[in-house]
């Protein structure tokens, strides 16, 4: 028995370690810096879902042969955890990627990235949309690269076959008519007017950017309107309802792209995403982009925005090389780079925003076009060390509101009463 | 660990041995107890009530997995409809073919095959041989000891990943195999299955062997191991499965794309803003099937109990 | 707090020659039991214990990571205590593990004995009941949830035929998320813990169940007074492992409701990844682990103290 026991193991592990040879066979060896060539690292998200990462580190290899950049992938899904697990154990990863201002702050308020004011003030204080973001007294951690901001998506094939042109100059109030109207059910599948997803975002931001409203203030009153218009729709059944939507993990892409909804309000990102989809024959849907309709018809255009920023870690092996990178990203030739995949970029000028229109698939009507130039670009939320905290409570009493447990007023209240109570104190 | 190892030859010896198995003992079982003639039709009218039970709760079970394989035949945008579509308007085969391309799936299953093999032998040995020593060997000291191993157990990795991250980044294990299979593989999860195992084997055996010679380690490996073959059997196959479908820890601890395992590779169709539901079905469909095949093997042990408890000495 | 009674195998008192405690003997033992455990305790030791250790010495100070840890004695604690979102939190927890603990276990063991049998196919069957726990998360929340939809779900469709009129809203309410993850829950673990019951069901000597017959014992009679008293060391292991995952439950929450609706399901060990890999509060989320293991230690020393007496 012994000798078949202790053969047995043998057996297993040599079985184990035989696989070692094939396994790493996933994907490409690692890769090792050329000769000579400086080997830059940067943290990234979902590296072959997001092709802008790639277009930037193509077009700055290509334009410094001297550099090898080697993107250090993680998965979307999780992504400050990790790089926080990182930067505590002292991760020497050159740039990190800031997935939003959240994140930012606190990695900037820890001491954890380097401070990078020559850095902006190259590529232009003025030229960056969304950098105010990142000032923290009068320093910057960051350089946004991209900056994405809410729009209107509509069904052009759905808007005209109820007879409505196209949604121009909307309010909210509009919005609401219109969405009740565009809703039917048609050989027992339903087609909602719009589709608001379940992010707080939808109704918080955009509540706080069109009444200057702060939400790390702990008053939130200016939320009532929005919340009011968001439960009517729900009630009247021209949305699909909140419950259904989060328990469901509805996604917002198949209910605009199957036409279950003939409005959405969304962020730029998914402009490159339908075109993809268009792009791979998954969906056929004829689409046009709005501006987000506004509080009053004054013909002002308030959106909210979230930029997306490269960072130097304090840890980092290479940062000079870093900063020059980021540079170069932030700047012209890089908002150009991603400018023709479809990602907006944070560098707003007329060339860049010609080369935009350039993109193959991208509606050319004019009210899409006046979507593209809001007036005003507000912050999705206020950057201080009090924003991870406050986004969580927020979170939650949304959750409630919108599923019904809550009424407006007492979500509100609650939502204040919890903020001073558990976050400003 | 015998188990394990017999689990992985077994294929390709014979392909005969669930025959061996499973559906030829029930007669020699009712050779050997001769005297129950009488209940033979009461115990098949059990028989058919426990296949009805059994049979309804099976299709209850199932519903996710179901669902996850009618997914798995969709387009990534008609996953998630409401209602709940069951049955595919249109059947999407691709997926099964691309997503070799899509993403470098046979080298994550390879990955995962070898963290879990690795593993799953490595807390079996050790789990068992301080189980022994927990078990049946008194010396002071022990029960505290032992204590500490459960109080770990107790506390959620969420606590401590971030100094045991720190340790291993010190150590330059992070992006490796060897951090994953260092934390994984001494847990102390085997050590008290294998030792309460160990419980209800009586201690009369061990002494038996003592008085006939053996050493400690002897009757380790020739009296309890053989003994103990269920719990082996099911050690391993829990322990294969938990390492297979972790997430967390190879989430954190590797970095390199050519070290990923499944359940990272599934997890990158996962984007920023959303989710390819449909790829993600279909690896997650395919990386079931070897869980299966270990359990389909494995499981011949836990009927063996029976059988071997008539072993003396 | 530990006895030899614990720790004695069940069977007739020890009278060998082993136990009798000359020192020489004891410290031979001591080597041997050591060589034994080593290994194991090596690698224990070294990635796991000291780790815990550290994270609870982080309880009592204020380390964000960067900067080096500062004492901050009992701060953290303080804040806990007087924190809302705590004490909800450990309710939530508490709730879920006495609804999780004991259904999960009298499940495994129904379906281990229903199992234990020599039937045609029913390697299927243990398959098809382990089914569960090897589905892939996402998919067994999305079928779930879709199954406890409050208007068009299976399950209040159900409840309405049967006559209850007000069936619950489920995920989406907040009295009643947590009842949905816990039937979640039960119907994925019960797989895992039946193999458990199996191997000790497979323990039990064959003789003891027909010396039982012999003597006229009824099917209950042997079920009372030989299988449950020969399990008695799967059970406890079983109701230790079961109650610690459940003290420790995140991902079926993360993925069923992440917390929600408000705050209804969220767990401790969710308050622990928030608190500190979401928010880098690592000392505070320390200090919450440290209670998390306090509850847990005491809830299972007091199995401990019972299988005890039990045993007795």
């Amino acid at each position: 028995m012994k000798r078949t026991t202790l053969a047995g193991i043998a057996l297993a592990v040599t079985a184990g370690l035989g696989l070692t040879g094939c396994a790493g066979a996933a994907g490409p060896a690692e890769p090792q810096a050329a000769e000579g060539k400086t080997r830059l690292t940067v943290s990234v998200w979902n590296y072959e879902g997001t092709p802008e990462f790639k277009a930037l580190f193509d077009g700055y290899e290509a334009a410094h042969p001297d550099v090898d950049i080697e993107p250090v992938d993680i998965l979307a899904d999780d992504y400050p955890q990790k790089v926080t697990t990182m930067l505590a154990g002292g991760d020497t990863t050159d740039v990190l990627t800031m997935k939003n201002v959240i994140d930012y702050s606190r990695y900037a308020s820890n001491g954890q990235l380097q401070e990078i004011n020559s850095v902006v003030d190259t590529v232009g204080k003025d030229n960056l949309a969304g950098l105010d973001a990142f000032n923290l007294d009068g320093k910057y951690f960051a350089a946004p690269y991209r900056q994405d901001f809410w729009l209107l998506y509509y069904n052009k094939d759905l808007l005209k076959a109820a007879g409505v042109d196209e949604p121009k100059d909307l309010t909210w109030e509009k919005y609401s008519e219109l969405a009740k109207k565009l809703t039917s059910t048609a050989d027992g599948k339903k087609v909602y007017g719009t589709y608001h997803h379940i992010w707080r975002s939808v109704v918080q931001a955009i509540a706080a950017a069109q009444n200057d409203g702060d939400q790390v203030s702990g008053d939130y009153g200016f939320f009532q309107d929005q919340y009011t218009t968001a439960l009517d729709l729900q009630k009247a059944g021209a949305t699909l309802d909140f419950g259904t939507a989060k328990s469901q993990k509805t996604s917002y892409r198949t209910m605009f792209e199957s036409g279950q909804a003939a409005m959405m309000p969304m962020g730029t990102w998914y402009i490159a995403g339908i075109l993809q989809a268009k792009k791979d024959g998954k969906t056929n849907v004829n689409w046009g982009l709005a501006p987000l309709p506004q509080k009053d018809a004054n013909g002002k255009v308030t959106t909210f925005g979230s930029p997306t920023a490269f960072a130097v870690n304090k840890n980092a092996a290479h940062s000079d090389e870093a900063k020059k990178f980021i540079e170069w990203a932030a700047g012209e030739e890089g908002a150009k780079a991603i400018s023709k995949i479809g990602v907006v970029p944070a560098l707003k000028n007329d060339a860049v925003t010609a080369e935009y229109f350039k993109l193959d698939g991208l509606p050319t009507d004019e009210l899409s076009k006046k979507a593209f130039t809001p007036d005003e670009t507000a912050l999705e939320m206020p950057v201080s060390d009090k924003s991870a905290a406050t986004d969580k409570i927020l979170n939650q009493e949304h959750d409630l509101i919108m599923v019904g447990e809550r009424s407006v007023a007492d979500g509100i209240a609650e939502m204040g009463k919890r903020v001073k109570d558990e976050v400003l104190k | 660990m015998t188990n394990m190892a017999e689990d992985l030859k077994a294929p390709d010896l014979t392909g005969g041995v669930p025959l061996r198995g499973g559906a030829i003992s029930p007669e020699d079982r009712r050779h050997t107890t001769h005297r129950r003639s009488t209940r033979e039709r009461k115990k098949r009218t059990t028989n058919v009530i426990i296949y009805g039970a059994l049979v309804v709760l099976v299709v209850a079970l199932m519903m996710p997995f179901i669902w996850m394989v009618s997914s798995s035949l969709k387009e990534n945008n008609q996953v998630l409809t409401v209602p709940i579509q069951w049955i595919p308007s249109e059947f999407v085969w691709s997926n099964y073919t691309d997503i070799w391309t899509r993403i470098p799936m046979m080298g994550y299953l390879q990955n995962s095959l070898y963290l879990a093999v690795i593993i799953t032998c490595l807390q079996v040995l050790t789990g068992s041989l301080a189980a022994y020593g927990f078990s049946k060997v008194r010396f002071p000291g022990r029960d505290v000891l032992f204590l500490c191993y459960i109080g770990t157990i107790a506390v959620p990795w969420q606590a401590y990943m971030v100094p045991q991250y720190i340790m291993m980044q010190q150590l330059g294990l992070t992006n490796s195999f060897n951090a994953l299979i260092l934390l994984q593989a001494f847990g102390a999860f085997g050590v008290f299955l294998m030792r309460q195992y160990y419980m209800t084997i009586p201690d009369e055996l061990c002494e038996a062997a003592r008085i006939d010679g053996l050493s400690e380690y002897g009757i380790w490996a020739r009296v309890i191991l053989p003994l103990s073959k269920p719990a082996l059997a099911s050690l391993a196959l829990l322990t294969f499965v938990n390492t297979w479908n972790d997430y967390m820890g190879p989430f954190i601890y590797l970095t390199s794309n050519r070290l990923w395992t499944v359940q990272l590779g599934l997890r990158s169709f996962v984007g920023q803003f959303d989710a390819e539901y449909a790829m993600i079905m279909t690896g997650s469909v395919i990386s079931v099937i070897p869980i299966l095949f270990i359990f389909l093997l494995g499981q011949r042990y836990f009927i063996q109990g029976i059988a071997t408890s008539g072993m003396k000495g | 707090m530990t006895t030899e009674t614990i720790t004695q195998a069940p069977g007739p008192a020890r009278t060998t020659p082993h136990s009798r405690g000359n020192r020489k003997q004891a410290r031979r033992n001591t080597l041997i039991g050591w060589t034994f455990i080593l290994p194991n305790f090596l690698g224990f030791l070294a990635f796991t214990l000291i780790p815990v250790l550290a994270a609870f010495a982080l309880s009592f100070m204020e380390w964000t990571s960067f900067a080096a840890p500062k004492w901050v004695g009992l701060a953290n604690f303080q804040r806990m205590f007087a924190s809302d979102s705590f004490w909800v939190a450990l309710r939530n927890t508490v709730v879920y593990a006495l609804g999780h603990v004991p259904l999960t276990m009298a499940l495994a063991l129904v379906l281990a004995m229903l199992l234990n049998r020599k039937l045609k196919g029913i390697g299927f069957f243990r398959v098809a009941i382990f089914f569960p726990y090897i589905t892939s998360l996402v998919a067994v929340a999305v079928v779930w949830n879709m199954l406890f939809s409050p208007d068009s779900g299976p399950i209040n469709q159900f409840l309405h035929a049967v006559g209850i009129a007000e069936a619950p809203g489920w995920t989406s309410s907040s009295d009643w998320a947590l009842p949905a993850v816990i039937i979640t829950s039960v119907w994925r673990d019960m797989g895992y813990y039946m193999v458990l019951y199996l191997a000790g069901l497979q323990a039990i000597p064959a003789e003891l169940y027909e010396a039982a017959e012999v003597d006229g014992a009824s099917a209950w009679q042997r079920f009372w007074n030989v299988t449950i008293p020969s399990l008695r060391p799967t059970t406890f292991f079983v109701v230790v492992m079961l109650t610690v995952s459940s003290f420790k439950v995140f991902d079926l929450i993360v993925v069923m409701t992440n917390g929600g609706p408000g705050r209804s399901t969220t767990v401790l060990s969710q308050l622990i990844y928030q608190e500190g890999i979401g928010e880098g509060k690592f000392g505070y989320s320390s200090a919450i682990s440290l209670v998390l293991f306090l509850i847990v230690l005491t809830v299972t020393v007091l199995q401990f103290k019972i299988q005890q007496r039990r045993e007795r």
